[in-house]
């Protein structure tokens, strides 16, 4: 298609029947997502470079002072690091668990399709209710973790999870890697029974181990799932607000905000709008290059 | 052979196991729904209610007025889903099957964007909805959970619309059928299961959601469900028996539709790498 493109005039590309309807059934889209989306993304980024009062007026021209502002903060540095590290751990937990139970699921035995089923609860529930049902869990005096963890003696004086820095963070990075488990065990699956199964038969003849064939045909097998759901699920862990906001509220004292809370707490409840547009603007940069890796790759994988 | 039945039992195990530790809030939330308030809090907890009872999950439609949240939610969910398929139909369309300058641009942007945070735009599109006087009202929230779903459709309902043959749309313009009737009469029926799919993928996205409802959403008739029970959390009278009977009903509408799309969600979500 491109080879034939390229003899025609690019007016002609660009004006001719076909392409005047593609412009018109792309209209709406378009247009909604201008006015929502690209707008909105374009005023964050004025208001960061703006004065803004209290009721999110813009009330004169900043320059970089508001950048230079959030970046001789020591908290924001503090939330930065909180929402890489947040990230990484939590990406790291889910890809591990959710490959334990991709193994686990690809083995044959009765009850499988039952257990499919009830390990994507955690991603087929609601977020905000799911977190809801946690912050009663992790409840320090009636909450049936703790009674439990004692009770199985696994520990004898538990945490008051959501009411500790540490704790509170830990507890917190819990639910949000809980959530993201089943979609990284389906995703594995899906590509662990895409391997063909002559090459497991001929590994058995060669009387490989478990732990080869997984390292030698399992993982070579998968990468470009392990790769593209290992993005996706930055961009989502990056992006958690409800779980934090819901548990903690960042709090106590900030310990467990990351930047996608502490931009909507710097706007809507301490009413610092041109910071939270400044925090939005850094947020959104790295948002869009873990955005474009995505796309790379899921472009390249449509094409092969 | 016989390994091979150690490695059964010990998946068994294992399963149990895992599945033990990710459905506890669950099976907590069970526990806690069928104990009476007197049960619930009791210190130290105990799992197995003493004297079980259903009376939790009736009275919440009363003491919670359940039924004006769930009003709400269908009506905002329903709504989404309608506006987000009439803008995806036609844009998917367009990408799928016409030439034009710049496809490939805007099909990049559109999973470019799919990804992004509405926390990033939700001040600005604050001072939107304020403008446009839209402000606590089921239509700001219609327009939001649109916005943020098109994306993510478009490009799966690209998938599906490419899928199919384009001789038996060609076969039909040749017999007189015009672009409309082509799209209305064949892709759009053949293309079903994508739809639904994608349907179903907005509503839930709409139910599910919570920051634009806790930002726009200011008066109790018009909360959204999720955002009617986040209320009752926190506050120093919060009856937890009720509010995990509350949960087990909002969950229900989810779950069962997010059975019906999960295999063909996690396809669109990994693009050519899985299949659905």
């Amino acid at each position: 298609m491109s080879d034939r493109t390229l003899h025609i005039p690019l007016q002609q590309r660009l004006w001719n029947p076909e392409a005047r309807l593609a412009y018109l059934l792309l209209t709406p889209a378009v247009v909604v997502l201008g006015v929502f989306m690209f707008y909105p993304i374009f005023y964050v980024f004025l208001m960061a470079f703006s004065k803004a009062n209290r009721i999110s007026q813009i009330t004169g021209f900043a320059g970089l002072a508001n950048f230079r502002d959030l970046f001789g903060h020591r908290q924001f540095w503090v939330i930065t690091v909180r929402s890489l590290m947040w990230t990484a751990l939590a990406v790291a937990a889910k890809t591990l668990l959710g490959m334990l139970i991709a193994v686990v699921l690809n083995v044959t035995f009765p009850g499988r399709k039952a257990a499919r089923m009830l390990f994507i609860v955690p991603w087929a529930s609601a977020v905000p209710i799911s977190s809801i049902l946690w912050r009663w869990v992790y409840h320090p005096n009636y909450g049936l973790l703790n009674y439990t963890l004692t009770a199985l003696r696994i520990t004898s004086s538990p945490p008051i999870w959501l009411g500790d820095p540490v704790a509170g963070f830990a507890a917190c990075i819990w639910v949000d890697i809980w959530i993201g488990i089943p979609f990284m065990a389906l995703v594995f699956l899906a590509g662990m029974q895409a391997i063909s199964e002559d090459l497991y038969e001929s590994a058995y003849l060669d009387g490989v181990n478990w732990w080869q064939k997984f390292t030698y045909i399992t993982l070579p097998g998968i990468r470009h799932i392990l790769l593209i759901a290992t993005l996706l699920s930055c961009l989502w862990t990056f992006n958690d607000f409800n779980v934090i906001y819901i548990l903690t509220r960042g709090g106590p004292a900030e310990t467990t905000d990351i930047l996608i809370t502490s931009i909507y707490k710097t706007g809507f409840e301490y009413r610092l709008f041109s910071q939270a547009s400044g925090m939005a603007v850094v947020t959104f940069i790295i948002l869009s290059v873990l955005s474009v890796i995505y796309a790379q790759v899921y472009f390249r994988q449509e094409k092969s | 052979m016989k390994w091979k039945n150690r490695g059964k039992v010990l998946a068994v195990v294992l399963a149990v196991a895992l599945l033990a530790v990710l459905l506890f809030p669950f099976f907590a939330m069970v526990s806690t729904m069928l104990k009476s308030a007197k049960e619930v809090y009791t210190s130290p907890p105990y799992w197995i209610p003493k004297h079980p009872l259903l009376s939790n999950l009736w009275s919440v439609w009363r003491e919670y007025e359940l039924a004006v949240y769930f009003r709400s939610s269908v009506i905002i969910a329903l709504g989404a889903m309608a506006l987000n398929t009439l803008i995806t139909v036609p844009a998917a369309y367009a990408v799928a099957r016409l030439r034009f300058a710049g496809r490939k641009a805007v099909l990049y942007l559109f999973l470019v964007i799919e990804m992004f945070s509405p926390v990033i735009v939700v001040i600005a599109l604050f001072k939107i909805v304020a403008g446009l006087g839209l402000l606590d009202t089921y239509v700001s929230l219609i327009i939001a959970n649109a916005v943020f779903t098109i994306a993510f459709t478009i490009w799966m309902m690209n998938g599906y619309f490419k899928s199919i043959p384009i001789e038996i749309e060609e076969a039909a313009l040749i017999d007189g059928c015009t672009r409309a009737q082509t799209i209305t009469r064949i892709m759009i029926p053949i293309a079903v299961p994508g739809l639904v799919t994608a349907m179903i993928y907005s509503f839930i996205y709409a139910w599910n959601e919570f920051l634009f409802g806790l930002t726009f959403i200011q008066s109790k008739p018009r909360m959204p469900l999720v955002i009617g029970l986040y209320q009752f959390v926190g506050r120093w009278t919060t009856q937890w028996e009720l509010l995990n009977a509350a949960a087990f009903w909002a969950l229900i509408p989810v779950l069962v539709l997010f059975y019906l799309i999960e295999r063909r969600l996690v396809a669109g979500l990994a693009g050519g790498a899985v299949k659905a």
